[in-house]
């Protein structure tokens, strides 16, 4: 049996634990605790390790997926889950423009330490205040026009929808593996 | 009554000068931030407080998913010495660095103290 790891990271609040949990095949092991920091404004609940959640994707072939914590301070879980990650997605929710530059923080932070396949998921696309694609892979720092990696809008209290995203960064995965054989 | 957080820092403080091999202590919120700290220099207190966080989180997950049931503390023992990590009423959790010359049994006696005396404050 093939495991691929897949890390799911991004601001606070962008749904990467509620991705996990519509996707999971287990019960998700989370870490969560009551946030008391300015996280509080946007949710009760905060993840403080990682998220772990498991998919079978084919007769020989299992997905796990790791969710990061939001904040900066957990940075170095960013760290220790991106090290065995063999792809991952950076989820922003669409409509917190104030937060891109944020996500491009941690978009650097892994980049400076790992060189896997990404794609970018959006989330609360269908928010009135929701940016659009083009623009907000700009605010990530992809200011060449088509230079950007897949963006993807994705609701993440759907399944399917997460499914699709899941769907669409192991298909990333495989074709830039087909590239480097 | 808002917690004194100078008499925080004085407890940590006289803890870490007054027991033998203890080299650092902290008070930390659940979810990763420094209520009060006394560090060795070069830790960031920041950062241990989220380190902190996440083992505990995990160490608790562990006690459930594994039926050891609630977690008194969270050893980690290196060459160099001890990360102890005990929760300190349910707003914050207490981590005591020491040295891998530190009497265990003192140790514990004297995080128990502690935690008594910390909890007073942060009720």
């Amino acid at each position: 049996m093939e495991v691929m790891r897949l890390v799911v990271t991004g601001p606070v609040g962008a749904g990467k634990s509620t991705f996990i949990r519509s996707v999971s095949e287990i019960e998700v092991v989370d870490t969560d605790r009551q946030a008391t920091d300015e996280t509080a404004n946007l949710k009760a609940k905060t993840t403080v390790a990682f998220d772990f959640g498991r998919l079978q994707f084919g007769p020989d072939m299992a997905l796990h997926l790791y969710g990061t914590p939001g904040q900066a301070r957990f940075d170095f879980m960013w760290n220790i889950l991106i090290q065995k990650a063999h792809a991952y997605m950076l989820l922003v929710a669409a409509h917190r423009s104030d937060e891109f530059y944020y996500a491009r923080r941690i978009l650097n932070f892994i980049k400076q330490r790992s060189q896997i396949p990404m794609i970018i998921g959006l989330t609360y696309t269908d928010s009135p205040d929701a940016w659009d694609e083009e623009t907000i892979s700009l605010a990530l720092g992809y200011t060449h026009a088509g230079q950007h990696p897949p963006i993807i809008a994705v609701d993440a209290r759907q399944r399917a929808s997460v499914a699709q995203a899941v769907l669409t960064l192991v298909q990333h995965l495989m074709q830039s593996q087909g590239c480097l054989v | 009554m808002a917690i004194n957080t100078e008499k925080l820092g004085v407890v940590l403080q006289n803890f870490v000068t007054a027991t033998n091999d203890v080299q650092g202590a902290a008070l930390v919120t659940p979810d990763g931030l420094p209520l009060a700290a006394c560090l060795p220099g070069g830790m960031d207190d920041e950062r241990v407080s989220a380190m902190s966080a996440a083992i505990l989180s995990l160490g608790e997950r562990i006690g459930t998913e594994l039926s050891r049931g609630g977690i008194d503390r969270i050893y980690v023992e290196g060459n160099q010495g001890y990360a102890i990590l005990t929760s300190c009423g349910d707003d914050a959790v207490f981590l005591v660095l020491a040295s891998a010359s530190a009497k265990q049994g003192i140790l514990m006696l004297e995080i128990k103290r502690s935690i008594s005396e910390l909890k007073l404050l942060l009720a």
